[in-house]
């Protein structure tokens, strides 16, 4: 019973606080922009109570989402329209309940990790990312509009190409730390090295794919403004829109942390913390490492927005299945031949 | 075994298969009338509740107990969505929600998978179907009525003989079902201590028997046939964490059918990149191909 209680609790804060995050996070994007093309960005709501650095922003964003009219076209396929954004929403929440949070074990006072002992956990993340295309394309061909319609044929290409070099960047790390649970990845880089040292490539071709997956620029030809007027929501409005775009941001947030947990220790901080500590101080202290870690990617990954220009589609196409699938695969079968090695002649 | 129950069953599956027929899309392509829909989601809703008179609870199931209660419910929702997106896959006329149904089936599926335990299962089927291969159907159909519904889209083909066959099918199964109820049960349940009567060898326990076989020829040659691989059990008869246990299973009981696979869909791929059309496709900034200018 209380295990029940405990589990229904930390879903509760994580949906909580990865929305609140998300709408924040649209404040930081909005900051950072205005800092890359030079102008100041929003800095006013909140100022009359006193509140600095506009904190209110995101409040007056949802209330706008919420106040607008919400327009649902006469010509739409009206089940498909209204189940899309749905489905963008949740492919995009239930990836966090394997997602470990802190550190996770037996010994740990509180486990970080909504659903602990999943031992295929990298494998839910991508089970769980796949049916994101759904609501794309849902979304793209019940809108009954060409724009839509090509922004949403477009992004499920996408999708499916770099969802392989994604899927097999990652497989080196999993052969060599001998697990898919993400928490015995973490344990296997506080043992040992950082994956980003040991995994140089699959780390650029995981963080490459990652941004073609959360359909960030420079891959962001789905809604590519200029051409297809927003892509495969070009139909929505109001909080239908906010939804494509929560969904997004969550992405963004849920492929930070993966990029961490793979390739950046998790909560480790070598020196300072191991996986011996298991006291409640360093668990919070631990949290608050991976947390910071997590917000650099995020940032990372805005500043590269307004860093590249976008490819054009076929480059987009030929960038997947003709240098990052050969690369990924010359990848695996290197980790795998060095992993073989090692376990036959040295240890 | 049961007269009784066996005409039951048989009713039970003729409304089931009555009321699916009247669901089915008309043979040409024609709308029915509602009242036929309503008469056969009636029928086959009887046909379902019917089914439900053969399930018992579980010996072990204990309501008092919050896990159990929940994974019942997790359990019986998931197979409840599992056979009614079955049924709304093959009687919607419109193929995109066909295709959206099957990945409801394949989504509750996994759930049950998951319930079994089979972790690697269910995020394999999600993955390979729900996340792959019904995209790509979505894909194709949703590029193949830029112009309006076809009729052959809508239209069943042979409803009558369909029906016909896998309600046959799934008397036969449930026949057996029946039957294999009384049967004694436990050979080889994980966890359990094995039932030396209903127990079933693995290739290294034969082996292993087979060492201390008399003749050394025999010995030899069954040594060769029965290596000692692998086994899906450590060597405290714990069950291994199931990627590992299913790698080892695959690369070392069944090495061969591995193999077999993956040359067939080699083949295939091979044979996709000889018959696809080698022409390269013109690209802006290309100099214009010769003969195409206006």
């Amino acid at each position: 019973m209380l295990l029940v209680i405990g589990i229904v609790l930390k879903i509760l804060i994580v949906v909580a606080i990865s929305q609140g995050t998300v709408a924040y996070l649209i404040l930081v994007e909005r900051k950072v922009a205005a800092y890359a093309q030079d102008r100041i960005g929003p800095n006013r709501a909140g100022s009359e109570f006193g509140i600095p650095f506009a904190l209110l922003q995101p409040l007056a964003d949802g209330a706008k989402m919420l106040l607008k009219e919400d327009v649902v076209p006469k010509y739409v396929t009206k089940p498909l329209y209204i189940l899309a954004p749905w489905i963008a929403i949740t492919a995009a929440m239930i990836g966090f309940a394997v997602v470990p949070f802190g550190p996770v074990g037996p010994d740990q006072i509180i486990n970080f990790q909504i659903a602990p002992n999943v031992n295929i956990g990298i494998l839910y993340v991508f089970a769980v990312g796949s049916l994101a295309v759904y609501g794309v394309i849902l979304a793209g061909w019940a809108s009954n509009n060409k724009y839509a319609f090509i922004g949403a044929l477009r992004s499920s290409a996408q999708l499916i190409s770099y969802e392989m070099p994604l899927g097999m960047s990652i497989l080196g790390m999993v052969l060599i730390a001998g697990s898919l649970d993400l928490s015995t990845i973490v344990d296997w880089q506080d043992r040992h090295v950082w994956g980003v040292f040991v995994q140089p490539l699959g780390f650029i071709l995981f963080f490459v794919s990652a941004f073609a997956e959360t359909n960030r620029l420079p891959f962001d030809l789905p809604e590519s403004e200029q051409e297809l007027v927003g892509g495969f929501h070009t139909e929505y409005s109001a909080m239908k829109f906010g939804m494509f775009f929560l969904g997004e941001y969550l992405h963004v947030i849920t492929v930070s942390y993966l990029t961490v947990i793979l390739f950046f220790g998790g909560w480790d901080l070598p020196y300072f913390l191991d996986a011996e500590q298991t006291g409640l101080i360093s668990a919070i202290v631990k949290v608050g490492v991976l947390l910071i870690k997590v917000g650099l990617v995020i940032l990372f990954i805005m500043w590269i927005r307004w860093t590249l220009p976008r490819f054009r589609y076929d480059q987009l196409m030929d960038l997947a299945w003709k240098s990052m699938i050969p690369l990924a695969l010359v990848n695996l079968v290197a980790t795998a031949a060095i992993v073989q090695l090692i376990r036959t002649y040295w240890v | 075994m049961f007269t009784g129950s066996m005409l039951f069953t048989t009713f039970v599956i003729l409304l089931g298969a009555g009321g699916v027929y009247l669901l089915l899309p008309h043979r040409h392509g024609q709308a029915k009338t509602q009242t036929v829909y309503i008469a056969g989601a009636v029928l086959a809703g009887l046909g379902l509740v019917g089914f439900l008179s053969f399930l018992s609870a579980p010996a072990d199931l204990d309501l008092s107990q919050l896990d159990k209660l929940l994974s019942a419910v997790f359990f019986y929702s998931f197979s409840a969505s599992a056979l009614g997106c079955g049924v709304m896959t093959v009687t919607s006329r419109n193929p995109i929600y066909s295709a959206l149904w099957f990945a409801g089936v394949v989504l509750s599926t996994a759930g049950l998978f998951l319930l079994a335990g089979a972790q690697f299962l269910a995020a394999g089927t999600v993955i390979v179907y729900a996340g792959a291969i019904i995209v790509t159907f979505l894909f194709v159909i949703m590029l193949a009525q830029m112009e309006g519904k076809a009729v052959y889209d809508r239209s069943a083909r042979t409803p009558g003989a369909a029906v016909l066959t896998c309600f046959l099918l799934l008397g036969a199964l449930v026949v057996c079902l029946v039957d294999t109820r009384f049967a004694p049960v436990g050979a080889n349940t994980p966890g359990q201590p094995r039932n030396p009567q209903t127990f079933l060898p693995r290739g290294r326990e034969l082996a292993e028997v087979h060492q201390l076989h008399p003749t050394n020829l025999q010995r030899i040659a069954l040594a060769h046939a029965l290596r000692s691989t692998s086994s899906i059990y450590t060597e405290s008869k714990q069950e291994k964490p199931d990627v590992a246990g299913l790698g080892e299973s695959l690369y070392a009981d069944h090495l061969l059918t591995v193999e077999l696979a993956g040359s067939l869909l080699f083949a295939a791929l091979i044979a996709a990149v000889a018959i696809t059309n080698p022409k390269r496709p013109v690209r802006p900034g290309d100099p214009e191909p010769i003969g195409t200018s206006v």
